[in-house]
C-alpha cells in the first residue's frame, strides 16, 4: 500500500484510488526524470534453464542450475563456461554494507558488528528462526535492513533502529500456498535505497522507503525468481530465474515525462482543440438526433 | 422514494442516445490526443473529459430541445468532474499548502471527500433543475432487511472471490502492516467516500435517470458498459483493456444490487468492503497496480 502523489494510479472508480503507486522521491536510483533506460527487465542469457544460485562481482557472474551444474561467465553473463568439480555457491557469512556490517545467527538472531569488530545482537530484533538466513541492507539508506524469517515473514529496521514486520506474502489462490521467498539484495554501495526481495511465484517486489511500502517489480520475469544479485559496479541487479538469467539497470521509477512551457502550452493547446471539436460535434449529433418532433416528447417538461 | 417509476410519456431513445454519443465523444477526447500530444503527462487528471461533458450540459440547459439529455448529462458531469478533482487533488493540495501538506494518504482522503462533494452538489442540482418525470431516484432513504443481508452476502462473496482468484491476477499479494498501520485511518475512510460518490454517479444519477425512460434491465446494462468503459480513463501508461470487460460485470452486479434491494447503500458497502481490500492487500506495481 503505497499513497503518495508524485504519480496518481489507481483505480479510482472500483477501487479504491488509493492502492497507488507512487514515488515521492521517484528514484529507484539517482537518475534523472526523463531517463529513457528501457524494459524493467531484460533477459541476458540461459533462456530455458532454471538458475538457483547467483554471485556477481563486476563482469563476473556464477550461476548455479537447477541440475547442480555451476557455469561462470566473465562478461556480464552474455556467455557461460561449466567451473569444473560445479563447486556450490555459498553466501557470504555476514553482509557489509557501507560501513555496517550484518548477519543472522544459525538460531535466528539478527547480529550487528560494533565498531570494535564485534558481532552483537541488535537491539529489538526479532528472532527470526532457524535456518533464516536472508538479510540485506542498502547502504544509502544506514540502518535500513531487511530480513527474512524462516516462517517467510518480511521484516525491516528503520534506520532510527525499531524493527517491524513489513511484508506478509498472502496465497497465491486458495488451491495455492504462499510463495516463498527465495532471495533479498540491496547494493552495498551507497547507489540506490532500494531493497530487492524475490520469491518463487510473485517474481520480484521491491522497497524504495526501507521496507515500509513495496511495489510489484515484475514487468518481463518469470513468477519464480530464486536468486538475486545486486551488483554496484555494473549498476545492476541479476537475477536467476526459472527461465534463466535476466538483469535491471538501476533506473527511475516509471512517472509521466516533464515538458518545458512551450511543449505543454502547445500539448494543452492540442488537447484543447480536440475536446472543444468532439463536444461540438457530439452537440450536433444530439441536437440532429434527439430534437423534438421527430417523436412524440412535447410533454417533457424543461 | 424507493423507486422511481418511468415516465410514460418520455422515450428511451433520447437518453440512450445521449449516452451513447456523449460516451462516443468523451472516448475521442481521451483517446485522439494519444496520436499528436502524450496526454497521460500533460492532462494526467483528465480535466479534458470534465470539460467535453460541462461544455455538453451548458447546451443542454440553454437548448429546449436538448431538455431530455440533462439527466445523463449531468451524470456524466458527476463522473468526470468528480474524478478530476479527486484525481488532482494531492498535487492541488500540495500547490496550496506547500510545505505545511498534510500526509499523502491524508491528501487522498481530502480528494475524496472533495470527489463527494461535487457529487452531491451535482445530485442536488439534478433534484432541483430536472422536471419531476425525469428525476433519477438516488435510493438514499430505504435500507432494510434485504439491503443489510445483500450486503453481508455481497461483502462474503467479494473476500472470497478474492481468495479464490489468482493472486497475481489481482495484485493481491501481501500485507505491508508497516504502510497499513501509517495509512489506513485515512484510505479506510476514504475508501467509504470514494464508494458512495461513485455508486451515487453510476447506480444512483446514471441508471436512476435511465430508469425513468427505458426497462430497468436495460438501465442497468447501460450504467454498467459506461461503468466499464470509464476505467479506460483511469490508468497512466494506457487504456486498462483487462478491467475494462471486469469492471462491466461488477458494475451490472452492483446496479442489479441496487434495483433489487430498492437501495443504494448495500452497492456502497459492497464496494467501499472492496476499496479496503484493495488498499490493504493490493501489492501496488511500477505502473499503479
Amino acid at each position: 500500500m503505497r499513497a503518495s502523489t508524485g504519480l496518481l494510479l489507481a483505480l479510482p472508480l472500483l477501487g479504491a484510488g488509493t492502492a497507488l503507486i507512487t514515488t515521492t522521491s521517484n528514484a529507484e536510483s539517482g537518475g534523472t526524470r526523463g531517463d529513457s533506460p528501457g524494459a524493467w527487465w531484460s533477459q541476458v542469457s540461459l533462456a530455458g534453464t532454471r538458475i538457483t544460485a547467483l554471485r556477481t562481482e563486476g563482469s563476473h557472474v556464477t550461476v548455479q542450475t537447477g541440475s547442480r551444474q555451476t557455469l561462470q561467465s566473465v562478461d556480464g553473463g552474455r556467455t557461460f563456461s561449466p567451473q569444473p568439480g560445479n563447486p556450490p555457491i555459498t553466501s557470504a557469512a555476514q553482509l557489509v554494507s557501507g560501513n555496517q556490517t550484518w548477519k543472522i545467527d544459525p538460531s535466528g538472531a539478527v547480529l550487528r558488528g560494533t565498531a570494535r569488530g564485534e558481532m552483537t545482537r541488535d537491539p529489538g530484533s526479532p528472532n527470526l528462526g532457524t535456518g533464516a538466513h536472508l538479510i540485506a541492507a542498502p547502504a544509502a539508506l544506514p540502518g535500513v535492513v531487511v530480513a527474512v524469517a524462516a516462517d517467510g515473514t518480511v521484516w525491516r529496521r528503520a534506520g532510527d533502529g525499531g524493527w517491524s514486520e513489513s511484508l506478509l506474502l498472502l496465497p497465491m489462490s486458495l488451491a495455492q500456498g504462499v510463495p516463498r521467498v527465495t532471495s533479498v539484495t540491496a547494493f552495498t554501495r551507497p547507489l540506490s535505497g532500494a531493497v530487492y526481495l524475490s520469491t518463487d511465484g510473485y517474481s520480484v517486489l521491491v522497497t524504495t522507503d526501507g521496507g515500509d511500502d513495496w511495489i510489484r517489480a515484475n514487468p518481463g520475469l518469470p513468477d519464480s525468481v530464486y536468486a538475486l544479485s545486486a551488483d554496484a559496479a555494473a549498476r545492476s541487479v541479476y537475477a536467476g530465474t526459472s527461465d534463466g538469467l535476466w538483469v535491471h539497470r538501476l533506473q527511475m521509477l516509471p512517472a509521466p515525462p516533464a515538458y518545458s512551457d512551450r511543449a505543454l502550452a502547445l500539448r494543452w493547446m492540442g488537447i484543447s482543440l480536440v475536446s472543444v471539436a468532439v463536444a461540438v460535434a457530439a452537440l450536433a449529433l444530439l441536437i440532429r438526433g434527439i430534437a423534438p418532433g421527430r417523436t412524440g416528447h412535447g410533454s417533457m417538461r424543461t | 422514494m424507493i423507486a422511481a417509476k418511468r415516465a410514460a410519456s418520455a422515450p428511451w431513445w433520447p437518453a440512450a442516445a445521449t449516452l451513447v454519443v456523449s460516451a462516443a465523444a468523451l472516448g475521442a477526447a481521451l483517446l485522439i490526443p494519444n496520436a499528436f500530444s502524450d496526454p497521460n503527462g500533460v492532462d494526467p487528471n483528465v480535466i479534458r473529459l470534465g470539460a467535453v461533458s460541462l461544455l455538453l450540459l451548458a447546451a443542454a440547459f440553454m437548448s429546449a430541445r436538448l431538455a431530455p439529455a440533462r439527466p445523463v448529462l449531468l451524470a456524466l458531469v458527476a463522473i468526470t468532474t468528480s474524478f478530476s478533482l479527486f484525481a488532482g487533488g494531492p498535487q492541488l493540495l500540495q500547490d496550496v499548502l506547500g510545505p505545511r501538506t498534510p500526509p499523502a494518504a491524508a491528501q487522498i482522503f481530502w480528494a475524496s471527500l472533495a470527489q463527494l462533494v461535487v457529487t452531491a452538489i451535482v445530485a442536488a442540482l439534478s433534484l432541483r433543475l430536472l422536471a419531476a418525470e425525469l428525476r433519477p431516484s438516488l435510493r438514499l432513504t430505504h435500507f432494510g432487511i434485504r439491503g443489510a443481508t445483500a450486503s453481508l452476502i455481497g461483502v462474503a462473496l467479494i473476500v472470497g472471490l478474492a481468495l479464490a482468484l489468482p493472486a497475481s491476477l489481482l495484485g493481491r499479494e501481501g500485507l505491508q502492516p508497516v504502510a497499513i498501520a501509517r495509512d489506513l485511518s485515512w484510505l479506510g475512510p476514504a475508501s467509504v467516500l470514494q464508494a458512495l460518490s461513485q455508486e451515487l454517479q453510476f447506480r444512483g444519477l446514471l441508471m436512476g435517470a435511465l430508469e425513468r425512460v427505458a426497462p430497468r434491465g436495460w438501465a442497468n446494462v447501460a450504467q454498467a458498459a459506461f461503468f466499464g468503459l470509464t476505467h479506460v480513463a483511469v490508468n497512466y501508461q494506457g487504456p486498462v483493456g483487462p478491467f475494462v470487460p471486469v469492471t462491466i460485470a461488477v458494475g451490472l452486479v452492483l446496479g442489479w444490487v441496487v434495483q433489487r434491494t430498492h437501495s443504494l447503500w448495500p452497492a456502497v458497502i459492497i464496494h467501499a468492503a472492496g476499496d479496503i481490500g484493495i488498499t490493504v492487500a493490493v501489492v501496488s506495481g511500477l505502473y499503479g497496480f
